[in-house]
C-alpha cells in the first residue's frame, strides 16, 4: 500500500513568518518605524530557521496490515514503514472513517514527533462487522523541523480484507435425526460397532466373542450377544436466506440484523459440525449465489467462513428460487436461515420436507425490524405494507410447522439441539406408508 | 463520531485572544484602535482560529502590524515587547493547530517543544528593543533597525543550534 510520490512545499507557518516578518521590516524602512523591527524580529527568526532547515530526503512511505484475514472484533495494526526520514520531525496519520470498522485512537488521527530511531506510531483497526472491508486508508503528512517544510498529505491506498463472522466454539449435544455415514459421533439406526447398547440377539457369525452375553446364553441355550447402534457421521446442509437484509446492524457486540443473525448462527452451526467430524455444506440465496459442498475439516470450515464473509443481500440473478438444486443428500440434515419472507423459498423448504429430509428453519428475523424503504415514501403506507408482510410470514410459518418442519428463533448455538432431539425421536417411530 | 478535539478548542482560543491582545494591548499605554478596527481584527482573528493554514491568519497579523506602525512614529515604548509576544504566541499556536485536522488532538510534546521555541524566540524583540532603547539618542535610526535585523539573525542561528530537534530532551 503506497501513494502516489509527493514533494516537499513551504508550511503556512514558514510562509507566515516570511510575510509577516517582510511586511514589518519593509514598514520600518520606509516609514522609519523601528518599533516595528521589534514586533517581528521573533517571526524573522522563527522564518530563517525554517528555511535553514531545507529538506533535501525524499521519504517513502509504505502503509503494511498485520493481518489479511480477520474475525468480526479482532484487531491489528497498520504499521507505516518509512524510508529517508533524515529531515524529518513530525509525522501525521488521518485513517479515512469507514463503516463497521473501529480505530484506536477513535479520532482516526494520530500526530507524534519523530523518535531517534525513526520509529512511526501504529494506528490500530477492528472491523466491527463481517464482509469484505476496505481498511489500511490513511493520508500522512511530514514536516521538518521548525515546521518550515511538509511532504504530503499522501492517500495511501487502503486494502480490502476478509472480515470472518465470530464462530462460538461449543460443542453442540443434538443428535442427528439420519445419520447415513462412516464414522462419526451421531447414534444410528442401525446396528454396529458403537458404545451404546441397542438389543440382545441370537449370535451371528462374525459377532465378536467379547459380546456374547453369557447370562443370557445360559438361559436360553443359544448363544446370545449384545448388540450396539452404530455411530456414524452426518451431513448438514446450511442454507443462508440472503435475499435481503430486514432490521439495524451495529457490528459485533451490538444490534443484529436479520443477514448478521444468519451469517453468525451459520458460522457457528459449521463450527459446530465440523468439529464433531461432520460434513456441512453451504449454500447461499444471494446474487453471488455462494456455495460450498460437503466438506469436513479445519480447511473445509474456513472456506465457509471466508464464502459467508463474501455475502452481499440481493435477488439471485439468473435462477429462481424454487427452482434451485440444493443437492441436499439422503440422510443430510437441512437447516435453512431465513425470515421467511419469501414465498419460493418456503415452497423450496417444503419440497425438501416432502423428499423426508430433516428440516429446520431458524427465524432470524429481529423482534423490531423494520424495512429500508425509499426517504420519499409514505411512512403510514409502508408500515401497513410491513405489518402485511409480517402477517403473511406468519402465515408461511405456521404451514411449514404444519408440514413437519420445525421453526426456531436462533438463541446461540445450542437453539437446535432440543429441535434435532424430538426429530431423531420422530425418525425413530414405526412409519406407515410414505407422503 | 469524530469531532473536534478539546485540545484544539484551546489551540483556537489562544489564537483568537492572542491576536486581539496584540492589537488590545497598549490601551493602558494610549494606544486605542478604533471600534471599527477592533471589530475587523476580531473577525479576522475568529477566522483565523479555524482556519490556522490559511492566509488570513497572515493578513490579519500583517494588519496589526500595519496598524501599529502608523500610531507608534518613532517612539520605542516596552508594549511592544508585550504585542512581540503576542504575535508570536498567535504564530504558534497556528503552526500547533496546523499539523492536522482538528480531529487530531494537539501533541502535549509538540506542545512543549515549540513553547520553548517561541519563548526563545521571543528574546531577538528583547534583544532588538534593549539595543534600540540603550542606543536612543546615539545613533541614526537606520542604525537601530540595522543592528535589531543583526541581532534578529545572530539570535536565529544562535537558537538553530540551541534548539533541540526531533523533540529531544522535551518530555
Amino acid at each position: 500500500m503506497t501513494g502516489k510520490p509527493s514533494r516537499w512545499h513551504a508550511t503556512s507557518s514558514l510562509e507566515r513568518s516570511l510575510i509577516v516578518g517582510g511586511v514589518g521590516v519593509a514598514l520600518a524602512l520606509a516609514a522609519g518605524r523601528p518599533a516595528l523591527v521589534v514586533l517581528v524580529a521573533p517571526l524573522l527568526v522563527l522564518g530563517a530557521l525554517g528555511l535553514l532547515h531545507r529538506p533535501t530526503s525524499e521519504p517513502r512511505l509504505f502503509a503494511t496490515l498485520g493481518h489479511w484475514q480477520l474475525h468480526e472484533g479482532q484487531g491489528t495494526r497498520v504499521r507505516l514503514e518509512a524510508y529517508d526520514l533524515d529531515d524529518v520531525e513530525h509525522v501525521t496519520q488521518v485513517i479515512s472513517p469507514r463503516p463497521f470498522v473501529a480505530v484506536r485512537p477513535p479520532a482516526g488521527a494520530l500526530g507524534h514527533l519523530l523518535a531517534d530511531g525513526g520509529q512511526i506510531a501504529s494506528l490500530e483497526i477492528s472491523p466491527r462487522r463481517w464482509g469484505r472491508r476496505v481498511v489500511g486508508a490513511e493520508k500522512v503528512a511530514l514536516t521538518t523541523s521548525w515546521a518550515g517544510y511538509r511532504w504530503g498529505p499522501i492517500a495511501l491506498v487502503g486494502r480490502e480484507i476478509s472480515v470472518l463472522p465470530t464462530v462460538s466454539h461449543l460443542r453442540s449435544g443434538g443428535e442427528a435425526p439420519q445419520p447415513i455415514g462412516l464414522i462419526g459421533a451421531h447414534r444410528s439406526r442401525r446396528d454396529g460397532n458403537g458404545t451404546e447398547f441397542s438389543s440382545i440377539r441370537p449370535f451371528h457369525a462374525g459377532d465378536r466373542l467379547r459380546r456374547i452375553n453369557w447370562r443370557v446364553s445360559l438361559r436360553q441355550g443359544t448363544l446370545h450377544v449384545e448388540s450396539t447402534r452404530a455411530e456414524e457421521d452426518t451431513a448438514v446442509l446450511l442454507i443462508v436466506d440472503a435475499l435481503a437484509d430486514y432490521g439495524q446492524s451495529g457490528g459485533v457486540g451490538s444490534t443484529e440484523s436479520s443477514l448478521d443473525v444468519s451469517v453468525r448462527a451459520a458460522a457457528s452451526l459449521a463450527e459446530q459440525y465440523l468439529s464433531g467430524g461432520d460434513r456441512v455444506s453451504v449454500r447461499v440465496l444471494s446474487p453471488g449465489g455462494e456455495y460450498a459442498g460437503f466438506g469436513t475439516g479445519t480447511r473445509h470450515l474456513r472456506r465457509i467462513l471466508v464464502l459467508l464473509s463474501h455475502i452481499r443481500p440481493g435477488m439471485p440473478r439468473e435462477v429462481e428460487i424454487d427452482q434451485i438444486d440444493f443437492r441436499a443428500t439422503a440422510g443430510a440434515v437441512v437447516v435453512v436461515l431465513s425470515p421467511m419472507l419469501s414465498e419460493p423459498l418456503a415452497t423450496a423448504t417444503v419440497r425438501l420436507v416432502r423428499r423426508g429430509l430433516p428440516v429446520i428453519v431458524v427465524d432470524p428475523l429481529p423482534a423490531d425490524s423494520t424495512p429500508s424503504v425509499y426517504a420519499d415514501s409514505d411512512e403510514h403506507l409502508s408500515e401497513l405494507a410491513w405489518r402485511m408482510r409480517l402477517l403473511d410470514r406468519s402465515h408461511l410459518l405456521a404451514q411449514l410447522s404444519a408440514s413437519g418442519c420445525p421453526v426456531v428463533p436462533w438463541n446461540g448455538p445450542r437453539t437446535l439441539e432440543e429441535v434435532l432431539r424430538r426429530l431423531a425421536r420422530r425418525g425413530q417411530l414405526p412409519q406407515v406408508g410414505g407422503s | 463520531m469524530r469531532s473536534t478535539q478539546p485540545s484544539v478548542w484551546v489551540g483556537r482560543a489562544v489564537v483568537l485572544a492572542s491576536l486581539l491582545l496584540a492589537l488590545l494591548a497598549g490601551g493602558p499605554a494610549g494606544y486605542h484602535p478604533r471600534p471599527f478596527i477592533i471589530v475587523v481584527v476580531g473577525v479576522a482573528a475568529l477566522a483565523s482560529a479555524f482556519r490556522p493554514d490559511h492566509l488570513i491568519v497572515s493578513l490579519t497579523m500583517a494588519f496589526i502590524v500595519v496598524w501599529w506602525a502608523r500610531d507608534l512614529h518613532s517612539q520605542m515604548p516596552a508594549v511592544v515587547l508585550v504585542v512581540a509576544a503576542a504575535l508570536v504566541v498567535a504564530h504558534v499556536a497556528a503552526t500547533l493547530l496546523a499539523y492536522g485536522p482538528p480531529t487530531l488532538p494537539v501533541d502535549p510534546r509538540l506542545a512543549m517543544l515549540w513553547s520553548a521555541r517561541g519563548s526563545l524566540v521571543w528574546l531577538a524583540a528583547l534583544l532588538v528593543w534593549g539595543v534600540a532603547r540603550t542606543y536612543s539618542g546615539h545613533g541614526t535610526p537606520t542604525l537601530f533597525w540595522l543592528g535589531g535585523l543583526a541581532a534578529a539573525l545572530v539570535g536565529s542561528v544562535a537558537a538553530g543550534f540551541a534548539m533541540p530537534v526531533r523533540g529531544e530532551g522535551v518530555e
